[in-house]
């Protein structure tokens, strides 16, 4: 039996349909892993962030609607959000995580990238103006918070806001060509 | 957060994860009944999620993770269980280190043979040859018709070879396929149409593959 497409797929998410929860793990656990674990650099903490941020949508049958678009995008987004949120928790309790939160992350690189879509994010990156991309960066790759990334640009918290709204619109954009 | 209140620039932030918590509630709840909203978090979501599809990758552990219920609370004797981990470690459990790392690498090629085939099985593919494999050697491509994924399959393959796309003038790395007995598979869950693929031996073309669409 052939699998069913993207439309199929949303459509039977948005009804809370359990095989659709089954194939969009199946589909993109992966990667949901992978959105873990680069936040939180651990492959248990990783895990355990995937199974409870998953577990939380299903137990939300109203949080996804067709509307919403792309299922991978909203898990992925889901996935991450609880890896940050967990980040923060972390660095709140411990001096340790404190100064990961304030250093790049490193990881310990176990599969390369899509050599692809790393050289359409730099080419979509170059192509936005500096303070657009700048508190886009710092925002994703450094978890900063749009305050933080304010007072450190020095820049109105509304400018910095709208800022990163038009840089992640342009990105998106962009990288209009990934699979939804 | 009234009716009325669209989100805004706050679907960025949303997708980005820099909000509070407090102000994702208030959006999780107004995006439920405005379409419009809805759909400005998911272009949102869509930026993000290509973010995180262009960064480093990593497999799942082998565990297979249920999904229903949520998982215990990790139990007050973890410390302790650190503890003893450690000191075992001193006392000579490290070289295991060595073996569990080439059981991980093992898993990590079954899992993706597993995703390759479970993907020619369950969806129309394509097949081409590649051209110029030595004698008693043999590779094929097999790929969806939309160019969104390619399985490589090289037979006869005493080591690995790297496949790169050959596209305007260039080359783009797209992985290694390392040999396990006489098997060499690679599985390349790309979303590009990719018309010509090439296996090379260091900076050596080996053979190369012409593909339609």
């Amino acid at each position: 039996m052939a699998a069913p497409s993207e439309d199929e797929l949303a459509n039977g998410f948005a009804a809370h349909e359990r095989w659709a929860f089954d194939e969009a793990y199946r589909r993109y656990s992966g990667l949901l892993y992978s959105a873990a674990y680069n936040v939180l650099g651990n492959a248990e903490d990783a895990r355990d962030c995937v199974h409870d941020a998953l577990s939380r949508v299903w137990r939300s049958p109203h949080a996804y609607t067709r509307a919403r678009g792309a299922v991978r995008s909203f898990l992925v987004v889901c996935v991450r959000n609880e890896a940050i949120s967990r980040r923060r928790s972390q660095s709140r309790r411990a001096r340790l995580n404190e100064r990961l939160a304030a250093e790049p992350v490193v990881h310990a690189e176990l599969g390369a990238g899509d050599p692809i879509e790393r050289d359409r994010l730099r080419a979509a990156l170059a192509q936005l103006p500096p303070e657009q991309r700048v508190p886009l960066e710092l925002a994703y790759y450094r978890g900063k918070t749009h305050v933080e990334i304010a007072s450190e640009l020095q820049q109105p918290l509304g400018t910095i806001k709208s800022r990163i709204a038009m840089g992640l619109r342009k990105l998106g954009a962009a990288l209009g060509g990934t699979p939804a | 957060m009234n009716a009325g209140d669209h989100i805004g620039d706050d679907a960025a932030l949303y997708a980005l994860g820099v909000l509070d918590e407090e102000r994702v509630r208030s959006i999780d709840a107004h995006v439920a009944t405005c379409e419009p909203c809805a759909r400005a978090l998911g272009e949102a979501e869509g930026g993000v999620a290509g973010m995180v599809a262009a960064g480093p990758q990593y497999a799942m552990p082998a565990e297979i993770v249920a999904l229903r219920e949520p998982r215990a609370r990790r139990p007050a004797w973890r410390p302790a269980l650190a503890l003893a981990v450690a000191a075992a470690l001193v006392v000579g459990i490290l070289p295991s280190a060595y073996f569990w790392e080439r059981e991980a690498t093992l898993h990590r090629a079954m899992m993706t043979d597993a995703a390759a085939m479970d993907r020619l099985a369950s969806s129309p593919h394509r097949t081409v040859a590649f051209v110029g494999m030595e004698p008693g050697a043999s590779a094929h491509v097999m790929y969806g018709p939309d160019g969104s994924w390619y399985v490589v399959l090289v037979r006869g393959a005493s080591r690995a070879l790297r496949l790169v796309w050959m596209h305007d003038g260039g080359r783009t790395p797209l992985g290694t396929a390392e040999p396990y007995g006489n098997v060499a598979l690679l599985y390349l869950p790309k979303s590009h149409r990719m018309d010509r693929l090439a296996l090379m031996d260091g900076e050596r073309m080996v053979a190369e593959a012409q593909l339609a669409y």
